[in-house]
């Protein structure tokens, strides 16, 4: 491998991030206006958000959201996204439903479930999962495509069952596809879950940044939105991260063999 | 056993022309012919790969445990050898015994990836054995192998066709040699489109060459 060799060094990581919350201080201190509080005001309020419990709350209520949505629109993409790269007349005919719902704004959907279903919970997580599956079934849709044809021979003649076929041919080669749907698919999600409960919800990070506008309370704001930028990262590295390492394991033989 | 109606195939243009064979329990067919004449085609479409080859076309296949060896070992790449017989059937033991049949005893853990050519190719073909097969496919098992391991596999694969006599096997080949030693039967395949320019039983050694000589001599049509 290529990259390997050129390898960063380890401080080349921590040089940018802490240079700018140190820059983002100074300025704060020097300007002195509650429009720009210093890093430590933020940490102070998030530290007394954590203690009331109104951060633990509120978090929890938005990662769930996340988490329904995230897991519907991935089942419901990838089944789509399968379907359509498997058939060609399926996605002759889906194709342009596809590419009108991958441009419709997400505010117009959530406001469009609002509207004709009402400030529910339903409707706030079903306007997340309208949409991200079409990005979902787009991605899988590609992988679908370029299952390996010898594969599929040698699973017709040893008869596999559908079951089989989904889970030891199709899986491990859409994996990277999956992959790439889940990383873009997180992000997404948690930034629409943030409108969604800003519009139409009485709890969620959303809702309470919601709060904070109104008052300006720019501290409660940049404390939220970190709180929730850590959690994204949380799930990166504890789930994402070695779930990705695993699965492509057999991709380094020498390494597996070690 | 098997029945071979076959009409013929398109690629565009025709490639395979009308094949009409029956094949019998014990028969070990040596499929010969020039490349690129449509030898693997007709594999597939006796193993039912070929979409555009209808099943009637194939009478009595849908009866028949078929294992072939394709050219690629086609072993799925994720899955340890013993994981890849047990996926087509095989017991714990039997994965066991069939991968100590090829000669590949211990590498049950090994992915198929970290084989060479050579051993990947037992392993496919401990795949073929695992179910159990009435027919048995094999396309160009000895290409691409040094002449020590193809020695090897062709012993293999003869000590494994005599120890299943009701098995029938089709070998696709290039080489007359080949035949000498597993083949009773003997197809030829060539033509624009390709037919069956010869379908003999061997009944004694050295008859191949002198087919294939004969077939040489021949000014075959298209070819």
């Amino acid at each position: 491998m290529k990259g390997q060799a050129g390898r960063p060094p380890l401080w080349s990581y921590w040089v940018v991030l802490p240079s700018f919350v140190l820059l983002w201080g100074l300025i704060a201190w020097l300007l002195q206006s509650p429009l720009l509080p210093t890093p430590l005001n933020v940490l102070d309020t998030l530290i007394r958000e954590s203690a009331t419990g109104e951060l633990w709350h509120h978090l929890g209520a938005t990662l769930g959201r996340v988490v329904v949505a995230f897991i519907l629109a991935m089942i419901i993409g990838t089944a789509i996204g399968i379907v359509m790269g498997r058939s060609p007349t399926t996605n002759a005919l889906f194709d342009p439903l596809l590419v009108l719902l991958l441009n419709l704004p997400a505010l117009v959907t959530i406001i469009l479930m609002y509207v004709w279903f009402g400030l529910v919970e339903v409707a706030a997580v079903m306007a997340v999962v309208i949409n991200k599956v079409p990005n979902v079934a787009v991605t899988v849709r590609e992988g679908a495509r370029s299952l390996d044809y010898r594969l599929e021979e040698m699973a017709t003649v040893y008869e596999f069952t559908r079951w089989q076929r989904l889970r030891e041919v199709w899986v491990p080669q859409l994996f990277p596809y999956l992959m790439a749907a889940t990383r873009g698919g997180l992000a997404l999600i948690w930034k629409i879950v943030l409108v969604v409960e800003l519009l139409g919800r009485s709890s969620g990070v959303g809702f309470q940044l919601h709060m904070a506008f109104q008052v300006f309370d720019v501290a409660a704001i940049l404390a939220y939105s970190l709180a929730f930028i850590a959690v994204v990262q949380l799930i990166e590295l504890a789930i994402l991260q070695p779930l990705e390492r695993r699965s492509s394991r057999w991709r380094q033989p020498e390494a597996a063999h070690a | 056993m098997l029945e071979l109606r076959i009409a013929g195939r398109d690629f565009g243009q025709p490639v395979l022309g009308e094949v009409f064979a029956t094949i019998e329990r014990g028969d070990r067919i040596c499929l010969l012919g020039p490349s690129g004449i449509g030898k693997t085609t007709l594999l597939n479409a006796i193993a039912g790969l070929d979409k555009s080859v209808p099943d009637e076309a194939v009478i009595g296949r849908d009866k028949l445990r078929v294992g072939y060896l394709f050219q690629e070992h086609r072993l799925l790449p994720w899955r340890s050898l013993d994981a890849n017989l047990k996926l087509v059937g095989a017991s714990d033991q039997e994965a066991e015994s069939l991968l100590e049949q090829v000669g590949l005893s211990g590498y049950g853990h090994y992915l198929p990836d970290q084989l060479s050519l050579g051993m990947a190719r037992r392993a496919a073909l401990a795949r073929c054995l695992a179910v159990k097969p009435d027919l048995l496919l094999l396309d160009e098992p000895f290409a691409s192998l040094d002449p020590v391991m193809a020695g090897e596999l062709k012993t293999l694969i003869a000590g494994i066709l005599d120890s299943c006599p009701k098995m029938a096997m089709i070998c696709v080949t290039h080489d007359g040699g080949d035949a000498e030693i597993l083949a009773n039967r003997l197809w030829y395949l060539d033509g624009k489109p390709a037919r069956l320019q010869w379908d003999d039983a061997l009944a004694e050694p050295g008859l191949v060459d002198g087919l294939l000589g004969r077939l040489r001599d021949l000014a075959l049509p298209g070819s």
